[in-house]
């Protein structure tokens, strides 16, 4: 009967610590020379980066929705802040950021904004540009918070600005073992998320200026 | 010509519980225009979430239709304002209602006109036998037009929403 008990309580045991170790595996806390250590090659990474030409599929996660909506597309990006990100499937939609402008393209329906004046959209420039490099380490503007999950990375990036904290709760940033950025994940406060996966990401392939037209 | 038999009106287009509807949203207003995504789900009976974000999936506002109960859980500041969000939730209500009282119907050749009444306004749906266009009168002048085609399993792949008496036009394309 002792014996019974004990078997089953070891049982029990064991596959309450697989379970710790498995869900340890997941996700786990850096210290902080790893945190440093991840920091530095980021950095290192982004500051090389004179090109990005990636392709990515979108999940908008809305707790109501039974299926998330995917959208998917290209970005690409020319140093120091030529961004173009466009949406190719299930419609044709895309942003540039170009010599001060933002030019939309909404299936053929072009306008654009002038952004020289325009706090809001510099912002969101700078943001895309760092959140696809994944150089968001600014402590004066984040609460950030360095994991690790499997053999990449994984950093919270939680904005410190109230305002900035009402539209984005934190960032979730996935670095594979290169520092290179493989996912973004931006959480709302109501916990409803957009989580974006880069794929066939190549970085510092010339990039001809074609691409950067409307 | 008036006819003295007729059926109620109903409105398939957003009644389906296990659908998630997903639309390309462009919205002209004044001399700006931009897109979206817009976003409907019934909850329950009488009962629908209406969300409306960038295509970058920031959301704009998030409405709660329960009943004659209208919520906001979420409004982007710069459009936090009354008269717009009114606006909204009185054109939003006409594409959720599902059943409504006809009070008068007109046959013609390839249509049927309904009269009904929702919240106290004068609608007019025209039946051919989808519903293809609803018309919100005020004191006999036209004040909002509803276009509805591209119907496909109770999906209407196309809307547009027109106000005449403001500059505000909301065009929707199903994505899914």
């Amino acid at each position: 009967m002792i014996l019974y008990l004990t078997l089953k309580h070891m049982h029990k045991l064991i596959y309450i610590l697989f379970f710790i170790v498995f869900a340890a595996k997941a996700q786990t806390p850096m210290n902080n020379t790893e945190a440093t250590a991840l920091k530095t090659k980021v950095k290192a990474l982004a500051n090389t980066t004179n090109t990005i030409s990636s392709d990515f599929i979108q999940y908008k996660h809305l707790d109501f929705l039974d299926n998330d909506i995917k959208t998917s597309g290209k970005l690409a990006f020319k140093a120091p802040d030529l961004v173009k990100w466009e949406y190719i499937d299930p419609f044709k939609y895309s942003i540039l950021f170009k010599d001060e402008t933002l030019f939309i393209n909404d299936e053929g329906n072009k306008s654009n904004v002038d952004i020289g004046s325009n706090k809001m959209f510099k912002q969101l420039n700078k943001l895309i540009i760092s959140s696809v490099k994944g150089d968001m380490f600014d402590d004066a503007e984040f609460n950030i918070e360095y994991f690790k999950k499997d053999t990449n990375s994984l950093v919270y990036f939680s904005p410190k600005d109230k305002k900035f904290a009402k539209y984005i709760q934190a960032f979730h940033i996935t670095f594979n073992t290169k520092g290179d950025v493989i996912e973004v994940k931006m959480i709302e406060p109501s916990q409803d998320y957009t989580k974006i996966i880069f794929l066939n990401k190549v970085l510092n392939q010339t990039l001809d200026n074609a691409i950067f037209t409307n | 010509m008036d006819v003295a038999v007729t059926s109620n009106v109903f409105n398939p287009y957003f009644s389906n519980l296990n659908q998630d509807y997903i639309y390309k949203a462009n919205i002209e207003v004044y001399d700006n225009t931009f897109g979206g995504l817009f976003i409907v789900k019934k909850i329950a009976e009488q009962h629908h979430r209406i969300v409306f974000t960038t295509e970058m999936g920031n959301k704009l506002f998030d409405f709660t239709f329960n009943n004659e109960d209208f919520k906001v859980n979420y409004i982007l500041e710069d459009l936090d304002k009354k008269i717009l969000i009114n606006i909204l939730k009185k054109d939003f209500r006409v594409l959720i209602t599902e059943n409504l009282k006809t009070t008068k119907a007109y046959a013609l050749t390839k249509e049927t006109i309904k009269k009904t009444s929702l919240n106290n306004k004068d609608y007019y749906y025209f039946e051919n036998p989808e519903i293809s266009k609803v018309i919100r009168v005020n004191n006999g002048k036209e004040k909002v037009r509803f276009l509805f085609s591209e119907i496909n399993d109770n999906i209407a792949q196309k809307i547009v929403i027109l106000h005449s008496n403001i500059k505000l036009k909301i065009n929707l394309k199903s994505i899914n």
